[in-house]
């Protein structure tokens, strides 16, 4: 609670986690035994790239031999904690399908044993938090009390869809003066214990592969994003105080799907002969546009919904932590530098300025 | 040249159309796991024809020469003749297959062949029969080399396209043959009309590329005019989708409006109103009811005209704070010498020039030009120069605030619909500028009070925080100007110790509305334990000490009854200048960000406690 209370300014926080090469997993990079990488220290890491060497500094780099354990100690602890104190809190998991993300996230194949060692930071974060709740209960003798609530969506082709409720079409989003940005219509369901929103979790987990079959979805080309709802009530001297925060667990779609402008560096958008078009015209005019600060300008172009949603974990009052998978095999090297570079570029995302330029206030 | 028999011709031709099919329709019904499966099959159709051409060729015997850098207008073999068509064909299928292996990602093999269809072109002159080759193979180039981040070898090629085509339209000109064409038979061939199209359109896309090549060398100026080319270009050969256009040409107005270029701008956005027109009528909510995609395209309609609206709004108001800032003196005021200078060379401009339009590019076809410049009749891109002239401006500026919120409204777009009551309210702002009247300027302040007030209160803390701060800095600053208003006009009729017990609860009121505000600031920095931070994130660091500051000489401005009262209220001021002072002694980086705030609040901290010291000496003595 120390740390959530420090003025800690960097909201964002990257950690960057090297797989250890894949073995028999018919994964198109096994049996390449050799490497583009190395841990050099335990934030830096070394891209063997062409002519020079390129180092790349982040919050933490964990190297192949690092446990689970000690993942969720770096990247999950102290935000679950957070939450606890009312914060918001984000986990996002990035890089390129077979990079090690969902062995982070959930843990080896989708375990309801919670007693393995290899589970991953998101059975580890529910355990916590209910650990946490329990404790804070207890010495409070229960004059504090905690409801827990938990969605799951996932948000394909910039549609969001609802795992916990197949049925349904695709949602929207929606913002309202209260509750914030919200998916109208998700469905929500009550967790007391991390049993039980494991339960959740994994049966959402399982819709989206079945969802990848029968639609002709691949879960990489979408993200997932599992958000418990924690409000947390204290009668002291009936006076109530309500307290309310959110965890988002989010898993990234691979990151070699994403085509958006933030991973593409200097590409150019073609104009395909027959598309009568140009597309993404609107986007160069927009890079231009944003260039220019300080006036007031109003972009046509939206928020993709996944960062939409996520508004409040960019910055602002929420802690928000980047897990970037990387492959160290030589054959993912160009991933590998992509993955790096988002992730270095993740640091300096800010939600925009608090105040408006013309209203700092001059003196008179 | 043993020259190719009609029916082996005839099969050359059939490979081609059989390959153009399997690339553009086939490869889209590829499986997943097998991505390029027809572009593969399309590839080796392809190098089928390469070797039938070359083979026909090479009994022609013909000579390989080395091809400088020529200039194409200039020698060589001239681009109609039988060998300059032969160098043609075989360029065009080198352009297809680079294509092809482009697409497949094998680049380098990609380049291998476009850079083959250049050199066959280098031996010949530009003609009607090459022409759209030599452009299509260098915009292909451009991507290809921006796409290795080689962005000035893909200029050159772009550029050079440009070139090509400028040149050939003012030499020649005549609708030139397509690529397509070269694989097709005597019956098949294209229209003019339909060349000329073909043509234009891939000058177009020349105009694209070269808009994002320079805007990623960081020529924003530059990129800009070709982005305004391009949509130009589109709406001259009727190739865009209205709404696209329209979006695309609303934001290239807000481009134009932060450099200060109104008339643009307002061009932009005019033809942004008129070509959204195009895109049809929004269904009505009973139509939306019916049909799934009636809903989706009232949604999307709406939406996209709504922000269209909120483009003129930013419009209207960067036009109304550039007059602002141009006519203010050194206290915010209108300064009316520079106001009558001002007035004085405007008119003389408009003698000059007539009005006439600076040779800017204009959108707009025959249909459509003259609905867009009745529509930018609507409204001055001149910076309005006294109040009449602002308030023109102004209305125009609210009168998208309502076309705006009615889309964008509070239930299910809380954020937008502030951001747009945020403008309203910095319209207001601009407009009191110019408002002699002060009771009338104290009321515009109180409308902006209105619309801010309430729904800063009711917003959720914590998902709006941001939003939040920007409200409460607003309100504060807006009661504040409320003050100062109040109080010059009861000035006017009286000095301040005789003032009215009416008016002083109003100013103490004003006064101590703001302080809540500017405290309420201060206290979103908080922890959730009610902690201020002990360091200053960088970007709250100078609204932060800004408030403080701010609270500091309201405390001080305060009328009190009493002496306690009064001694009260300077404690409270002198404690938050010595904040000011502290903080910044602690963290010299502050100072820099805070240095006329710093300077006079260390004044304040000598000087406030003499004061303090008089007034307790007079308590004593009274007592």
């Amino acid at each position: 609670s120390q740390l959530a209370a420090s003025g800690d300014s960097d909201s964002i926080k990257v950690f960057v986690r090297v797989r250890p090469l894949t073995q028999g997993t018919g994964l198109t990079t096994d049996g390449d035994q050799s490497l583009c990488l190395t841990v050099t220290s335990p934030n830096t890491i070394r891209l063997l790239s062409k002519p020079e060497p390129r180092t790349f500094t982040y919050d933490h780099v964990a190297d192949m031999d690092t446990s689970q354990d000690s993942v969720f100690s770096s990247v999950a602890k102290n935000i679950v904690e957070s939450c606890m104190n009312g914060y918001n809190g984000t986990i996002f998991a990035y890089g390129q399908t077979g990079s090690g993300k969902t062995f982070t996230m959930l843990g080896p194949s989708e375990l309801d044993n919670f007693t393995d060692e290899l589970r991953g930071v998101i059975p580890r974060s529910f355990e916590y938090l209910f650990f946490l709740i329990n404790r804070e209960v207890e010495r409070s003798a229960q004059s504090k009390s905690f409801l827990c609530k938990c969605s799951f969506i996932e948000i394909y082709n910039e549609q969001i869809y609802d795992l916990l409720d197949t049925a349904s079409a695709s949602l929207f989003l929606r913002e309202n003066i209260k509750k914030g940005v919200f998916v109208e219509g998700a469905v929500e369901k009550f967790v007391n214990s991390a049993a039980g929103a494991y339960q959740v979790l994994s049966m959402g987990w399982r819709n989206r592969r079945v969802a990848s079959t029968s639609m002709n979805r691949e879960s990489s080309r979408s993200h997932a994003v599992f958000t418990m709802t924690l409000e947390s009530k204290e009668s002291i001297n009936d006076v109530v105080n309500i307290r309310m925060s959110q965890l988002n667990l989010v898993d990234l779609a691979g990151s070699e799907r994403q085509k958006d402008t933030h991973t593409e560096g200097s590409r150019l958008k073609e104009a395909s002969s027959i598309n009568r078009s140009l597309m993404c015209l609107g986007q160069v005019i927009m890079a231009l546009v944003d260039v220019s600060n300080g006036k007031n300008r109003h972009i046509c172009y939206r928020d993709s919904k996944l960062t939409f949603l996520l508004r409040d974990s960019l910055g602002g009052n929420a802690k928000t932590y980047i897990i970037a998978n990387v492959h160290p095999g030589s054959k993912c090297f160009g991933e590998t530098l992509s993955t790096l570079q988002f992730a270095q570029r993740a640091k300096l995302i800010k939600n925009k300025a608090v105040i408006n330029e013309d209203t700092q206030g001059n003196v008179r | 040249m043993a020259s190719l028999g009609s029916d082996e011709w005839r099969a050359v031709c059939d490979k081609f159309s059989n390959a153009q099919n399997l690339t553009d329709v086939e490869s889209r019904k590829d499986p997943e796991n097998e991505p390029f499966r027809s572009k593969y099959k399309a590839r080796e159709l392809l190098r089928e024809i390469y070797s039938s051409l070359k083979c026909f060729a090479a009994g022609d015997g013909e000579e390989e020469r080395d091809g400088g850098e020529e200039d194409v207008f200039g020698q060589g073999v001239s681009g109609d003749s039988p060998a300059g068509l032969r160098a043609a064909k075989l360029g065009a299928v080198e352009y297809y297959l680079g294509v092809n292996h482009v697409d497949t990602e094998e680049l380098s093999a990609g380049r291998e062949h476009l850079m083959n269809g250049t050199k066959l072109l280098e031996r010949c002159r530009v003609s009607s029969d090459n022409v759209s080759l030599f452009i299509h193979v260098r915009n292909q180039l451009g991507i290809l080399w921006a796409g290795l981040d080689e962005t000035e070898t893909a200029q050159g090629f772009l550029e050079t396209a440009e070139s090509i085509y400028q040149r050939y339209m003012k030499e020649d000109g005549t609708p030139p043959t397509d690529m397509t064409e070269y694989f097709t038979t005597e019956e098949k061939l294209l229209t003019h009309q339909e060349r000329t199209k073909r043509f234009e359109l891939a000058y177009t896309h020349t105009m694209y590329y070269l808009a994002q090549v320079y805007k990623n060398l960081g020529q924003n100026e530059r990129a800009a005019t070709y982005c305004h080319s391009t949509l130009q270009r589109q709406l001259k050969l009727n190739q865009f989708s209205p709404m696209e256009w329209a979006l695309n040409a609303a934001t290239l107005s807000q481009y134009y409006i932060t450099k200060g270029h109104y008339m643009e701008g307002r061009h932009c956005l005019s033809a942004a109103t008129v070509i959204s027109g195009l895109a049809g009528e929004v269904p009505s909510e009973a139509a939306a009811q019916e049909s799934e995609t009636e809903s989706e395209r009232r949604e999307q309609l709406r939406q996209k005209r709504a922000d269209i609206a909120r483009c003129w709004i930013k419009y209207c108001l960067n036009l109304l704070q550039d007059a602002k800032k141009l006519l203010e003196d050194n206290i915010g005021e209108l300064d009316t010498d520079r106001q009558e200078e001002l007035k004085g060379a405007r008119r003389r401009e408009e003698e000059e020039e007539e009005k006439g339009r600076k040779n800017a590019l204009l959108f707009g076809s025959e249909d459509t030009f003259d609905s867009i410049a009745s529509l930018e009749e609507k409204v001055s891109c001149l910076i309005p120069l006294d109040f009449t002239a602002a308030r023109a401006v102004f209305l125009v500026g609210q009168n998208y605030v309502t076309q705006a919120k009615d889309y964008f409204q509070m239930d299910g777009f809380v954020t937008d619909h502030i951001e747009i009551l945020q403008d309203h309210s910095a319209l207001f702002r601009a407009l009191a500028f110019f408002e002699e009247d002060l009771e009338r300027r104290c009321k515009m302040h109180k409308r902006r009070v209105d619309m801010l007030e309430p729904i800063c209160n009711d917003l959720n803390t914590q998902y709006y925080l941001m939003i939040r701060r920007q409200l409460m800095f607003e309100l504060a600053e807006s009661y504040s100007e409320m003050m100062d208003l109040k109080l010059t006009l009861a000035n006017r009729q009286a000095d301040t110790q005789s003032l009215d017990s009416h008016t002083i609860k109003k100013f103490n009121h004003l006064c101590s509305a703001s302080t809540k505000f500017f405290q309420m600031f201060l206290d979103s920095l908080c922890s959730p334990e009610g902690k201020f931070p002990e360091h200053l994130e960088e970007e709250v660091l100078r609204p932060a000490l800004v408030a403080r500051f701010r609270v500091a000489r309201l405390h001080n401005r305060l009328i009190s009854s009493t002496p306690s009262d009064q001694l009260d209220n300077l404690n409270k001021s002198l404690e938050s200048y010595k904040y000011v002072v502290q903080y910044c002694e602690a963290h010299p980086e502050a100072a820099v960000v805070v240095e006329t705030e710093l300077e006079l609040s260390k004044e304040m901290v000598g000087l406030l406690p003499l004061k303090i010291n008089r007034l307790k000496a007079r308590m004593a003595t009274n007592n």
